[in-house]
């Protein structure tokens, strides 16, 4: 269920500033907190899962690993830019997740709490949204990715 | 206990599992070996909607539609692998037949938590074989046991 407005702001209440990390997918400018996101990487080789959990469909190959992947880019219908897409590795309840995200390294920013309003966008799960170089950006609740 | 008072150690052997390796295109599945009857040539499977050999019928089983991807027709490499499990018997026609190999248990791994579908009962997980990793499919699943036979495509919908 996606949280109101309200949850959203007393959640931001709660600190007084937040440490994000700024991506895009398909040119759609987003955030995560800091500590969600384990680390970022070229995006690599990956495995079809045949699958009926939605936006998860496939494992990321990397080295000995296999990461599972959420399809963020699928559920917000764009297309990855850049030549060369990058790997967002969250910090995930269930395990590490990879998110593909457009080829611009992701930015890291630090946003008093007070410039963080509710999320204008009904169909993500997200923790509020702010403005920045005239652009909105929705901060999202990686950790309920897939969990609904 | 030995009449020295030294324990004797207890080895718990474990067999390693074996599969039969096959290849579509770059991805690479994992049969398990006891239910392979014979590798054929399309020379030696011939032509027709089933494969008959050596008295027993084994139907057309499309696993690559299955993982939604295709066979090759024109790979050289080209096998049909005759598989059974339980009372099911099927042909499946793969890219190419890697070989068998044993793997140790401990490096089979389930499908990481986030897959919560009934995907779960299709893959049984995956293991590393030499350089590849490989999915260990459901031989009930491949030979359509599980009462359901669905392309993975077009079933998304959003969460």
């Amino acid at each position: 269920m996606l949280r109101s407005a309200r949850q959203q702001q007393q959640a931001v209440a709660t600190r007084r500033t937040w440490n994000l990390v700024v991506f895009s997918i398909g040119g759609i400018a987003l955030a995560a907190k800091a500590e969600e996101v384990g680390g970022v990487a070229p995006w690599g080789d990956s495995i079809p899962i045949p699958s009926r959990t939605p936006f998860v469909e496939s494992l990321l190959i990397r080295d000995k690993d296999l990461l599972p992947v959420y399809d963020l880019a699928s559920r917000l219908q764009a297309n990855l830019r850049g030549d060369v897409p990058l790997c967002l590795v969250i910090r995930h309840p269930d395990g590490p997740l990879a998110i593909g995200v457009d080829g611009d390294i992701p930015t890291l920013l630090t946003l008093d709490a007070g410039k963080i309003g509710p999320s204008r966008r009904q169909d993500l799960d997200t923790l509020g949204s702010f403005e920045t170089d005239g652009r909105q950006v929705e901060i999202l609740a990686l950790q309920r990715l897939g969990r609904r | 206990m030995s009449l020295r008072g030294h324990i004797k150690p207890v080895t718990h052997a474990v067999r390693p599992a074996s599969f039969l390796i096959v290849r579509y295109g770059t991805r690479y599945c994992a049969l398990p070996s006891e239910g392979v009857r014979g590798v054929l040539t399309r020379e030696e499977a011939g032509g027709g909607p089933n494969v008959v050999w050596v008295g027993r019928a084994y139907p057309d089983v499309d696993l690559a539609g299955l993982l939604s991807t295709t066979v090759d027709d024109k790979s050289s490499d080209l096998r049909i692998v005759l598989f059974s499990h339980g009372r099911s018997h099927g042909a499946i026609r793969v890219d190419e037949v890697i070989g068998l190999a044993e793997v140790d248990r401990n490096e089979c791994h389930p499908l990481p938590p986030h897959f919560r579908g009934d995907e779960r009962s299709w893959v049984l997980g995956t293991a590393s074989v030499g350089n590849k990793h490989v999915l260990i499919l459901n031989p009930e699943w491949v030979l359509g046991e599980l009462g359901e036979v669905v392309a993975m495509v077009s079933r998304r919908s959003i969460g």
